[in-house]
């Protein structure tokens, strides 16, 4: 079975061959007058202050942390849509069963707040950062 | 599977589906609470597990079955533990609502995470099936790490979550890669039909025993034996302390659940319910665990002496009382897995009970160090008394149950014969060893000088109900015929 | 050709797993475990198992890896912290490790099994899987999702900021 994927790989392949196909095209035909200057990390024209290493806001990981768990639901209806036909009514029921459980999380996760990017007002902030509420409400 | 099975199956699954339906309906019920009042969930959590036990108790006299195409049986095994589990987790919940370590913060979630965990521990005990097995026990591992580190502001807490879960992710994939070899010796994943495959004899000796030492770091995991405990002492005590109490005492159980039935069912000579029963020819696995068991408990009760936190102390002496337990599963027949369930019954009330008064005490005087406690017998003499009944039970001396459940333990692996006397001489060494802190806990409570000057707080009624509770039955439960004995008698029967 | 194939993904895994391991930069470690998952995905294509294939490159690619990568950007003072990893004990781990691993690799070529002869014809797995997902697994598909919602709500809380 495996070869056909064969394709899939040679899609691999080539786009790997192509990114680096214009890499050697440019060190070939491209002029070289290299200066300290062009090694340095471009900012938007600007000098770079700081490391690149910041931290995240915590947010990106809730999201992130959602966007897996519904991606997993996503793989487990792939092979109901495949059998769907085939074993009828009730595995509609089934799969209903499945996700109105999962939509409780959804409720849940957005009732909260979770989703929000900017938390404009607190809905439960009265621990350790509650004196940060405003700063929090003010940038992004 | 077709409709009517599927039905049928509907039928023996209401507890769990009564338990799904609570999870849900706490959760909805959590969205319309603030912090202060979301510890209200929690009275959904209990209501829950009242009505499942209610449920529990109807499936009563259900010939063992299986359902949902023999991944969960219904047997008077599984029924058992789900008990054990449900109180467990109604009494948790109950003190959960009192301790102060669980004051302004949201603990809506809390609750239902711990209802959730409830419902993988009934799912692991019935487990018939290598995969349902897995499932059901990431469920329990994964609840238990994220309520391990439910005090997220607490670094200890988050200590332990993160212990948990580097060693739980070990020895689960561990344990996974037993049962993959597993099913590619025998091309089957239901339990019953592995040991039909076994029972053949095309497998090697040493290949069983790699697998069967593969499987065991996963269940010894949830069990806490030696060589995989050491999670224990930082994950019990780091998480909030019913949290503990919880961990030491329900998925331990429900751990020693899936164990027997995974090593009584697949790797066997036989049916197990009938008393000839005989371990699977060419692997000597009950020698295995006797030699678990020995350094289990005695590694525990060893490390427990030099403990001067409670909870530490405490989560060494659950080590060695899972060594104790494990004595049980070398014998492995009907006589030894019928102590095994009285002492997980009798193991539950005391251990809850003495995290109980650790979170009391807690509550009142701030402290978790067994110096503290000094002079405590005389300034609270109901929990005083109360703390006593339960080390003189997990000590294991009359007149309490822990004395009988140890003695159901030590008569059935005499009664087995010559083979582990030594195993059972090691176990009453050990009891003599922990007599020894278990009793210097009480010596401080009523020999020590009282160091705490301020007055007593008054212990909350409902403290002392729930104290009575868990004290009346190790106290006569034993007596009047011994009930909980005639049932852990009656309930060792499996699917098979 | 398709041995060829087999034995280069197998190098691949082989070889980004040690630098997941070894690595000193944890940022280097994530990103070469980017490879391993999907040689691992290869390797199962090599097992007929296509839809598992398609799964392991959405789930842990897709979503696996993102979150890594976020949990160490998402690292408190990632400036001032040392993002190295290091090993301690290598050379009891070396001995520990190979003993097993010899004890393993001499156990299973000893070892006859059952299943290994049966070549399959290729055919798409997906159909099996959704007939056995909604037959004999049923009950196991639905616990399924009761454990990713425990996951979800147990992780939204922990994740939250507020206690």
């Amino acid at each position: 079975m495996h070869e056909h994927y064969g394709v899939v790989l040679a899609f691999g392949i080539l786009g790997f061959i192509l990114m680096y196909v214009a890499f050697i095209l440019q060190k070939l035909i491209g002029p070289k007058n290299s200066s300290e200057l062009k090694l340095d990390t471009y900012e938007c024209g600007e000098p770079t202050e700081g490391s690149s290493w910041v931290q995240f806001n915590i947010r990106f990981y809730v999201i992130a942390l959602i966007f897996i768990v519904f991606d997993v639901e996503v793989v487990f209806l792939f092979p109901w849509a495949v059998v769907f036909k085939d074993m009828g009514f009730v595995t509609f029921i089934e799969v209903f069963v499945f996700l109105a459980i999962l939509v409780v999380g959804l409720a849940y996760v957005w009732a909260k707040g979770d989703l929000e990017w900017v938390k404009m007002k607190l809905k439960y902030g009265t621990g350790r950062y509650a004196a940060t509420r405003l700063h929090e409400s003010e940038s992004p | 599977m077709d409709l009517t099975q599927l039905a049928l199956s509907l039928k023996y699954f209401i507890p769990e589906m009564v338990l799904t339906g609570f999870i849900v309906v706490a959760i909805l019920y959590d969205l319309f609470l603030k912090p202060e009042t979301s510890h209200r969930v929690g009275f959904v959590a209990i209501a829950g597990l009242v009505v499942t036990l209610g449920m529990l108790y109807q499936q009563q006299g259900i010939p063992a079955t299986g359902i949902f195409a023999n991944m969960f049986a219904l047997d008077g095994f599984a029924t058992f533990f789900k008990w054990v589990v449900a109180i467990g987790a109604a009494l948790a919940i109950w003190m959960s609502l009192d301790t102060k370590e669980l004051e302004n913060r949201r603990v809506g979630e809390y609750h239902i995470l711990i209802l959730i965990l409830v419902l993988g521990m009934f799912l692991l005990v019935s487990a018939t099936h290598i995969i349902s097995i897995y499932l059901s026990l990431e469920m329990v591992s994964i609840m238990s790490y994220l309520l391990a580190g439910y005090l997220k502001e607490n670094s200890r807490s988050n200590e332990a979550s993160v212990k948990y879960v580097i060693y739980g992710a070990f020895s689960s994939g561990i344990m996974l890669y037993g049962l993959s070899l597993l099913y590619g010796l025998t091309g089957t994943g239901y339990i019953s039909e592995i040991q039909a495959q076994l029972v053949l004899g095309q497998v090697s000796p040493v290949m069983l025993v790699l697998v069967t030492v593969l499987l065991l770091a996963g269940f010894g995991y949830k069990i806490s034996a030696v060589p995989f405990h050491f999670w224990t002492p930082d994950v019990y005590e780091g998480a909030p302390t019913p949290i503990t109490a919880f961990l030491s005492v329900a998925p331990k159980a429900a751990g020693f659940a899936v164990l027997i039935r995974f090593f009584n069912v697949a790797l066997s000579q036989g049916d197990p319910n009938t008393p000839s029963w005989l371990a699977l020819p060419g692997l000597d696995w009950p020698m295995i665990i006797a030699v678990l068991s020995a350094i289990t408990m005695t590694v525990g009760n060893v490390l427990a002496i030099q403990q001067n936190n409670i909870k530490r102390l405490l989560a060494y002496s659950s080590i060695a009382h899972a060594g104790y337990m494990l004595m049980g599963v070398v014998v492995a027949d009907q006589t030894g897995i019928a102590a095994i369930l009285y002492y997980a019954g009798v193991y539950m009330l005391m251990n809850l009970g003495a995290f109980f008064v650790a979170i009391q005490i807690k509550n009142i005087y701030n402290t978790e160090t067994i110096a503290d406690y000094a002079g405590l017998g005389f300034k609270a003499p109901w929990i005083g008394i109360a703390m006593a009944v339960f080390l003189f039970a997990l000590t294991g001396l009359p007149p309490t149950a822990g004395f009988v459940a140890k003695f159901y333990l030590f008569r059935a692996l005499v009664q087995f014969g010559d083979g582990f006397l030594w195993l059972a001489m090691f176990g009453l060494l050990n009891g003599v060893v922990s007599l020894f802190y278990y009793m210097r806990i009480l010596k401080a409570m009523y020999f020590d000088k009282m160091e705490i000057p301020e007055k007593l707080t008054a212990v909350p009624l409902h403290f002392n109900v729930l104290m009575f509770i868990l004290v009346v039955p190790l106290l006569v439960g034993w007596m009047f015929g011994d009930p909980l004995s005639i049932w852990a008698a009656e309930a060792v029967q499996f699917f098979f | 050709m398709g041995e060829v194939i087999f034995w280069v993904i197998w190098a691949l895994v082989a070889v980004s797993a040690m630098v997941v391991a070894f690595s000193k930069n944890l940022v280097y470690s994530v990103f070469s475990l980017l490879a391993t998952f999907i040689g691992v995905a290869g390797i199962y294509i090599f097992l007929n198992a296509d839809f598992l294939a398609v799964t392991q490159i959405v789930i842990y690619v897709g979503g696996i890896l993102v979150l890594l990568v976020f949990g160490i950007m998402l690292t408190n003072r990632i400036v001032v912290a040392k993002i190295t990893q290091s090993s301690l004990q290598r050379t009891t781990g070396l001995v520990v490790v190979g003993a097993i691993f010899l004890v393993l690799v001499l156990t299973l070529l000893n070892q006859t099994w059952p299943l290994a002869t049966s070549a399959a014809e290729f055919d798409s797995t997906v159909n099996n899987i959704g007939e056995l997902l909604f037959g004999d697994y049923l009950i196991l598909f639905e616990v399924a999702s009761v454990l990713l919602l425990g996951a979800l709500i147990g992780a939204a809380t922990l994740a939250r900021k507020e206690l």
